[in-house]
């Protein structure tokens, strides 16, 4: 029976596609289906607020120039790494990354809770020019960030299609979202009031680059790496951190 | 029947391991089973048959 | 290109060839305020590129003989060129990223040239330019052979060899642009994937097809590996590139899969794809092309049988691997690990077969490199199959994790094996291909073999060690309890590694360089003048009677 049932999977292709399908994908689903449930199990962070449309363009800056190749975004629960870094990473703070950026290699190092850490100006400075800062560096020079304008128009969009996948935008936060861009990176205009009304007064508005005048890619990456870690304190709930819970006031 | 998170889980741990036993049976059987030796031996050396054309009917 | 093809065929290479302009056309003005129109462009050159090579030899006579009682290998032959081409591209490009982390300033201050944009051109260029087009082209040749039928179509092997090409073109000019998803691996955005799972679905289909007009009754094993290549990895590209467009006229895209759920997507997708694209397939190679270099039949066929729905089923399950210590559940990652750990035994198997199959032959192995190369690949499978699964278990894992070990593992995987056993097969498939007595010159491949091993050799060696030390660092303490060094101290501590590993790359991509130069030469060498004796036709009494 066996033998006749085998020669019949063998002798049409067709039956060792089905069989390689059962054997490689099973495998996977019965490994990732419980992933999907997920949501039930992992913590909450009720003090979690979504990125801010500078944020947002910034952390687009930091996809597009490959970042991820030299940096992860994921503390693990080892000694070292939490002495070194911080709180480890828990799965709710990465809840509204998409793609997430935890990295696989360190060239530099982790920057999971880099936001704050650093002022602005170190950061313009740094990623201008990285040994100006850090002479041993080897990370690359940015420096057309700063000469670059950045692409607000576009960003409603942006945040309606992160609201269709499950991001909680709000409407009026997608139809601000260019001029919010603008007021985060312009503290003394009319447009930085709304972004603090709309995602917390605790949100960084700052002239991230130093010139008020126009927005540009530096300000947006710098607005990206000083909230890194800082979206929720979740992390610094009941865990042994050696830091203090940030506080972005100060 | 509830799919919370709990019976995902169990089942996969449960009926993973029970397929894993099922789908290695399955290829012992066909690779030891007494008469494909003869197949087996047949397509280990063929591909050693050299030919620049393809078989005609 | 084609000469081979009938007029009714030549017309739908053309309506083909004029559909992709128009998509380009389309996308082109679509995109007109984003790097979607330069992509449009790129398209529509591409394809009109095709489109002239078509219209250029439209009327030549068509082809007189009986197409199916000849194999089809002009595909073949271009696919070897490309990969070749590739190869030599994708290698440069490694050894630049390399020297920049060594000398930061070799990105002469451009935007397209900082090492976030260039390092996917290097990871995309070898495994999808030289390992993806090599795998094409031997696949097509393997099909054939072992079934003894010519491919099932005239127009389509071209649609996939060039279509994949495009594929490539598109993945890597988008990173210079600054067009990526971060996704490791699969970097290219939406448009570029979708246009991918067109090209791939048309493999499968022709694969399959092929297969089932086969004239032998078994399928010879190589083509399972070949099959679950194809197959696993359409399912692979397709779950973990669902994502959605910010608009039509947009090349940036948001991935369906939020934080945690994307990182176990990704590697599910980032670790199959290292063993169904880098293993499964290149492992058809070896069973192919091995058997007939060394003139014996592979060792145990059952064996083989048996380590390919072992690889088949424990691969599947062991990504999880790269998430240990992270927010991912932990029995998942235990998960992973067990599965890692058992995937050694097939892993093993398969490298043990094909060392077995030299065995009584080793006088072969010293005087043919080619067969060298081969031997040399199963050796280093073995090596790094054994280093993943190590590398797998928790404890060993948060030392190498982050770290160059990591990329040391990879490349001993992908220097090791899968260049050495595509450059060996290559060198069997050449002169049988243009009907040659042999390659070109034995001596370069020679030059060509102990470039690679040497260069392997210091390229995993500066590795072991910089991803080592490096992670050492990280975790050691003074007496008093402090961190014992900066992260700047390990950085400082692996500039002598990264020098020498530039140098270990710049001599693989040298062998390369001397691999191309030989494989021209043998293209453009006088063809024999006499009919081998393989060429005769198998008259009708050699086919089994089954």
């Amino acid at each position: 029976m066996a033998d006749t049932y085998h020669r019949k999977l063998e002798r049409s292709a067709i039956g060792l596609v089905i069989a390689i399908i059962a054997a490689a994908s099973v495998g996977g689903i019965v490994e990732i289906a419980p992933l999907f449930t997920i949501d039930e199990t992992v913590e909450q962070a009720p003090d979690m607020r979504v990125y801010t449309p500078l944020e947002l363009a910034g952390r687009n800056i930091y996809v597009r120039e490959g970042c991820y190749a030299c940096h992860s975004q994921m503390i693990r629960t080892l000694r070292d790494e939490v002495e070194r870094y911080g709180p480890f990473s828990l799965a709710v703070e990465s809840q509204y990354d998409r793609p997430m950026l935890w990295g696989s290699k360190r060239t530099g190092p982790d920057l999971a809770r880099v936001g704050g850490k650093y002022s602005d100006f170190w950061h313009v400075a740094h990623l201008t020019n990285p040994r100006d800062v850090v002479p041993e560096s080897n990370m690359p020079a940015y420096r057309w960030l700063a000469r670059t304008t950045l692409k607000t128009d576009d960003l409603p969009q942006h945040l309606a299609a992160q609201r269709a996948l499950g991001v909680p935008y709000t409407e009026e936060m997608v139809e601000n979202a260019a001029r919010d861009a603008y007021g985060q990176a312009t503290p003394d205009t009319d447009f930085a009031a709304g972004v603090t009304e709309r995602y917390g007064d605790k949100t960084q508005v700052s002239a991230f680059d130093g010139v008020t005048t126009h927005v540009t890619e530096m300000d947006a990456l710098v607005a990206y790496l000083q909230v890194l870690g800082r979206l929720t304190g979740a992390a610094f709930e009941g865990t042994a951190a050696p830091e203090e819970k940030p506080d972005p006031e100060g | 029947m509830d799919f919370d998170h709990q019976a995902v889980v169990a089942f996969s741990k449960s009926w993973g391991l029970f397929y894993l036993m099922a789908l290695a049976l399955g290829v012992l059987v066909y690779t030891f089973w007494p008469s494909n030796r003869k197949r087996f031996d047949r397509a280990k050396h063929s591909i050693l048959d050299r030919d620049d054309r393809p078989w005609q009917k | 290109m084609i000469a081979n093809l009938t007029s009714s065929e030549r017309q739908q290479a053309f309506v083909l060839a004029v559909g992709v302009v128009l998509a380009g056309g389309a996308m082109t003005i679509l995109g007109r305020s984003d790097t979607l129109g330069v992509h449009g462009a790129i398209v529509m050159l591409f394809a009109g590129v095709v489109l002239y090579l078509i219209m250029s030899s439209f009327y030549d006579p068509e082809p007189v003989e009986d197409r199916e009682s000849s194999y089809y290998d002009d595909p073949i032959k271009a696919g070897i060129v490309l990969s070749m081409a590739w190869a030599v591209f994708g290698m440069f490009m490694g050894v630049w990223v390399a020297a920049q982390l060594a000398w930061p300033d070799l990105a002469f201050d451009a935007a397209w040239s900082s090492f976030g944009r260039l390092r996917p051109t290097h990871t995309t260029g070898v495994i999808f330019g030289f390992g993806g087009n090599a795998l094409i082209a031997t696949s097509f040749h393997v099909v054939q052979r072992t079934s003894r039928a010519r491919l099932a179509g005239q127009v389509s092997p071209w649609f996939v060899l060039l279509g994949y090409n495009l594929f490539c073109v598109l993945a890597v000019s988008g990173y210079l642009l600054g067009v990526t998803q971060s996704k490791e691996y699969a970097e290219a955005e939406w448009y570029a994937d979708l246009w991918l799972v067109i090209v791939w679905v048309t493999y499968f289909v022709l694969y399959l097809r092929t297969i089932a007009r086969r004239k032998e009754p078994h399928i010879y094993v190589a083509n399972w590996y070949f099959m679950a290549f194809i197959l696993v990895v359409a399912i692979l590209h397709i779950v973990n590139n669902l994502a959605l467009p910010v608009s039509w006229g947009h090349a940036k895209s948001y991935t369906i899969w939020p934080g945690v759920q994307d990182a176990m997507v990704q590697w599910w997708y980032g670790h199959n794809a290292v063993a169904f694209f880098l293993t499964a397939g290149f492992l058809g190679m070896l069973y192919y092309y091995l058997p007939v270099r060394a003139q014996r039949p592979i060792f145990s066929y059952r064996l083989s049988i048996l380590s390919f729905w072992g690889i088949t089923f424990f691969y599947m399950w062991a990504g999880s691997h790269h998430l240990h210590y992270t927010a991912l559940p932990h029995w998942v990652q235990t998960l992973g690990m067990t599965f890692s750990v058992m995937l050694l035994v097939p892993s093993w198997a398969s490298a043990g077969n094909a060392l077995l199959t030299l065995n009584g032959a080793w006088h072969r192995v010293r005087d043919d490199a080619t067969l060298r190369f081969m031997m040399a690949a199963a050796v280093f499978y073995g090596l790094s199959t054994f280093e993943g699964s190590f590398m797998a278990i928790r404890p060993v894992n948060s030392l190498s994790h982050y770290t160059d070990w990591t990329v040391g593992h990879v490349h001993a995987g992908a220097l090791g094996w899968v260049a050495l056993i595509t450059f060996g097969s290559l060198y069997t498939l050449v002169p049988a291909l243009w009907k040659r007595e042999r390659m070109y010159s034995a001596a370069l491949i020679e030059v060509h073999f102990w470039l690679a091993i040497a260069g392997t050799l210091i390229y995993v060696f500066a590795m072991w060690n910089s991803g080592i030390i490096q992670g050492l660092m990280w975790r050691t303490y003074t007496e008093d309890g402090a961190l014992a060094y900066s992260f700047v101290d390990s950085l400082v501590a692996m500039y002598p590694y990264y020098i020498a590993r530039a140098f270990g790359g710049l001599l693989f991509l040298i062998g390369a360089i001397v691999g191309c130069y030989n494989i021209w030469m043998t293209v453009r060498a006088v063809p024999v003048a006499a009919a081998r004796a393989a060429d005769v036709p198998v008259t009708p009494v050699a086919v089994p009677g089954e």
